[in-house]
């Protein structure tokens, strides 16, 4: 019989993505592509007001609009039980729209269903809305004194939404006090938005037999259907979410937004498919924003640098509703892993969130649940602490790190790390990056009073939520799965519960059944995101596909791979305890060369199965026994202009440690995409409301989304430390670059002006936050 | 955001004449700058549609306007408010009627104003400048069609 040598493309090979020829021709299938016969048009008509009363509505001069088919509000809504939305974890209700009042700017008001695109726009620009207009609240240190109580409509007669706290507050009490040093530092992470290029949007209808047909960018198209069946009544059977190609998700993807509720209603209500598509404004400054966490580190340590105790009290501003997409258990998401890659014997952090009249949300923009904002004060304080010891900010942070024989390491804060080699990684970066060289370069350009400034990042992120002992949404635990159909031929195809936004799904899940069944992954189709064909699943964020939903490919792979066993001892004619799987075939124990490939299998399932059950496919639903612990060790390098503040990112290096790697030229480009938010958040977004409640940045022009002209040249490398309890090793690597980098510019920044004093600077740090803090620091001198 | 602006033109006409025009809504309102349409709905009240550009930020304003005379004081403030296109804004303008002698009136006019949406997060860079041009080009055409 013919040998089938390991496939070309299976695990570990740069094979080039099978989506990016449709991506790259333009040939991609989006929402906003859909047509329908009879679709009509939705266009909702927003707040002016960030906090008012509503005298009133009158939709006569909308309804006048030619085109204009109705117009529906908040009260109309109500009526039918539809008025509030229950948000993703559970805790709070989020007005579909308007009900009495407005919470914030650019709020839903009313739904206006028209003909054409423009006739929706018109029609809801006649919508005359009369408000009367309350005190804003506008930062959550305001919300705190509960002068303005923003939520009447609550049992709790406060501003407040909860306090989450972890560790042991005393004991790090009592370790700070009898630290010899201590730092302290309010450490702002800046209200941002995840901006991915497509906005959301839906199509809903219902067809022929009654069943709402429903098209939408969703991140978690399984969660949708089981929400929508909840809020609706609908059955859950006549429930059908497809959710199609999607142009970048980032967290902003997965809440369930009023627009989507209203386009089922609208399409119910006058029997037409109804598409909704927000502007780029109302993608702004209405869906789920990130971050906005202004957080109190604490750090002791002893005085040649090894920490003591940490301490985080954090006031988070969760806007008008707490929509924040956390599981269940954890309102502040993963912030507990805010000990970072370092060995505090003991630890306590505690949240506080308040409702403001701001845009609700709170996502998990590219992170697992509010790790960016762990990271990023845990490497923040490390550098301020190195700072104020004088120890040089490797030094002290090879002193502290977790040890690799420490694995796996039970954290302060209640996280069992599973692996990594953290001096590995962090040595691989410095010799890459040749930090010696660059110390003296340093030296020298301090020497004729040049800024230049070496930023460390030097991170562990906790993803790939969760097991189902801790982790639920709505309820349902955060599992994942696979079904795998291999044909008769030695095709096939794979479906899971995860959802591609442009990870490459289809070519890197290829690759995984293809390493686990010796098959050729060109001809192993990946399907996502329908929720009529794939196995339930929790979706696609927290960097939970390849450590969930990856998991469970691989896990159904080997199911199949039991069951092809029996049909190879039937074509080989041995008994299925002779029969081995090894390099990528199965052969008879002890005589490797009589064999027969997965390909030879898969057609003897369907023409000559003998008595075995016939077909070939496997379903596995993987509740995870641990989350997956990437880390990184990444390095900027800033050139800062002292006369105009300009800061020039002349090298940055992210070596990442991720596990197992499926396709290095997908993480890769992942890689590249993700230190390019993080850049972007470290020197120039922010969603910034005045004190009036104000968006101010509800656009491109204002909101700075980089181009690769703008950004630095990326260098990356890796080191490989498995996870010991994912059947691959793999860990994930999507979030790794925007939770890891962050810091490492702000480092890098903070570096370069240290001569000066400057201590610290929130970010972003804009060429004007830099010009002002050098002026200030020369000024002091005289 | 928050606009306050003031400023004053003197009109070669005496205090009647100036009071005649600016407490007549037709007159006034054609005076708003890039005007379209004006309608009067009652001595103190009318409403106008006028054209906005601030910035990339740019369309069509409805606003509703009321006068409130107050002659013994010499004195007329305009409450306005409206938008369109997502934004809105709310002045409060005033003007005081002195003399200024030759058969002239000086017009001391100041206004503030509140602007929301889209038009606000223009905001510090353009706005308030252009907020200023076009309460002084009102004011600029009252004088000039006084004047005619």
């Amino acid at each position: 019989m013919s040998i089938q040598a390991k496939p070309l493309y299976s695990v570990g090979v740069p094979m080039k993505r099978k989506e990016d020829p449709r991506f790259l021709q333009g040939k991609g299938n989006y929402v906003d592509d859909l047509t329908f016969p009879g679709m009509l048009y939705l266009s909702l008509v927003r707040s002016t007001y960030p906090h008012a009363e509503i005298k009133n509505i009158d939709i006569s001069e909308a309804m006048k609009v030619p085109g204009v088919k109705a117009v529906i509000t908040g009260k109309d809504l109500e009526a039918a039980g539809l008025g509030w939305l229950p948000t993703f974890h559970g805790l709070d209700k989020q007005m579909v729209l308007a009900i009495g009042k407005v919470l914030f700017q650019y709020q839903e008001v009313a739904a206006v269903f028209a003909e054409t695109r423009a006739a929706a726009v018109d029609g809801a620009e006649a919508v005359q809305v009369d408000y009367a207009p309350l005190p804003v609240v506008a930062d959550p240190f305001t919300s705190k004194t509960d002068k303005v109580l923003l939520r009447p409509d609550r049992e709790q007669k406060t501003n407040h939404i909860f306090h989450w706290e972890v560790g042991d507050k005393d004991g790090t009490a009592r370790a700070l006090a009898s630290s010899a040093k201590r730092v302290k530092q309010r450490i702002w992470f800046q209200r941002c938005h995840p901006a991915p290029l497509e906005t959301c949007g839906c199509v809903a209808y219902f067809d022929t037999m009654g069943r709402l047909q429903f098209h939408v960018t969703s991140q978690a198209p399984h969660v949708y259907r089981t929400a929508l069946a909840l809020v609706t009544g609908i059955a859950e059977d006549k429930i059908h979410v497809i959710s199609p190609d999607l142009g970048g998700g980032f967290g902003n993807k997965v809440p369930v937004y009023p627009g989507y509720v209203c386009a089922i209603v609208g399409a119910l209500k006058i029997g037409r498919p109804v598409k909704w598509i927000e502007t780029r404004t109302e993608n702004l400054t209405s869906t789920g924003f990130a971050r906005d966490y202004h957080m109190d580190v604490e750090i002791g340590a002893t005085a040649d640098g090894k920490v003591t105790a940490l301490h985080i009290a954090t006031t988070a501003d969760h806007g008008a509703f707490d929509a924040a997409a956390d599981p269940t258990k954890y309102p502040a998401g993963m912030f507990g892993i805010c000990t970072g890659s370092y060995d505090f014997p003991v630890a306590h952090s505690e949240v506080d969130a308040f409702f403001t009249n701001k845009a609700p949300g709170g996502i998990a923009y590219r992170c697992s649940f509010r790790v960016t904002e762990a990271s990023y004060a845990i490497e923040r304080g490390m550098d301020i602490l190195a700072d104020e010891l004088g120890i040089d900010a490797v030094e002290l942070r090879k002193k502290n790190f977790i040890r690799k024989d420490q694995f796996p390491y039970p954290s302060a804060l209640g996280f069992t790390y599973d692996s990594g080699d953290y001096h590995k990684t962090l040595d691989t970066a410095l010799e890459k990056i040749g930090y010696t060289a660059l110390l003296k370069e340093q030296a020298e350009k301090r020497g004729r009073g040049e800024l230049m400034g070496i930023g460390f990042s030097t991170f562990t992120e906790v993803v790939g939520a969760g097991p189902s002992k801790h982790f639920d949404i709505l309820g349902i635990k955060m599992f994942d799965s696979a079904e795998i159909r291999i044909h008769p031929t030695g095709a096939g195809i794979v479906r899971t519960g995860a959802k591609s936004q442009g990870q490459g799904h289809e070519t890197t899940w290829a690759q995984v059944v293809a390493e686990e069944l010796g098959l050729d992954p060109q001809t192993i189709m990946v399907e996502e995101g329908d929720t009529d064909t794939a196995p339930y699943g929790l979706g696609t964020y927290a960097s939970r596909s390849t450590p969930v939903a990856g998991a469970a490919i691989v896990m159904a792979a080997r199911r199949i791979r039991e069951k092809a066993r029996k049909i190879a001892a039937h074509l080989l004619e041995v008994g299925e305890a002779d029969v081995e799987w090894a390099d990528y075939k199965f052969q008879v124990k002890g005589v490797p060369a009589k064999a027969v490939t997965m390909k030879q299998v898969a057609f003897a399932a369907y023409t000559n199965m003998a008595q075995n059950e016939p077909g070939l496919e496997a379903t596995y639903y993987y509740d995870p026994p641990n989350m997956t612990y990437p880390n990184g060790a990444y390095v900027a390098v800033v050139d800062i202009d002292r006369e105009t503040g300009e800061t020039k990112v002349r090298r940055f290096l992210a070596v990442d440690d991720c596990g197992t790697i499926i396709n290095p030229m997908v993480v890769e480009g992942q890689i590249h995409g993700g230190l390019t938010e993080g850049f972007a958040m470290a020197f120039s977004q922010e969603i910034q409301y005045d004190a009036e409640g104000n968006n101010l940045n509800t656009n491109f022009t204002d909101y700075l989304v980089p181009t690769s002209a703008e950004s630095p040249h990326w260098e990356t490398a890796n080191t490989v430390t498995p996870s010991p309890h994912h059947p691959m090793g793999a860990k994930g690597v999507g979030e790794s670059p925007n939770v890891g980098s962050p810091a490492a510019f702000v480092n890098a920044v903070i570096d370069a002006l240290s001569p000066l004093g400057v201590r610290h600077i929130d970010m972003p740090v804009t060429r004007d936050k830099v010009w002002r803090a050098i002026r200030d620091a020369d000024a002091n001198k005289v | 955001m928050n606009i306050q602006h003031s400023g004053e033109e003197k009109i070669p006409v005496g205090f009647d004449g100036v009071w005649a025009f600016v407490t007549d809504p037709e007159s006034v309102g054609r005076c708003f700058p890039e005007v379209l349409d004006v309608t009067v709905q009652d001595p103190t009240h009318f409403e106008t549609t006028v054209k906005v550009g601030v910035g990339p930020v740019r369309g069509k304003f409805k606003l509703k306007v009321e006068l409130l005379p107050d002659r013994p004081k010499r004195r007329l403030d305009m409450k306005i408010s409206g938008g369109g296109f997502g934004s809105t804004v709310d002045l409060l303008a005033g003007a005081d009627l002195v003399d200024a002698g030759d058969g002239a009136t000086l017009l001391k006019w100041s206004g503030q104003a509140e602007a929301r949406g889209p038009i606000a997060a223009v905001g510090g860079r353009v706005l308030d400048a252009q907020a200023e041009k076009m309460i002084a080009q009102a004011f600029g055409n009252v004088r000039q069609q006084l004047s005619a």
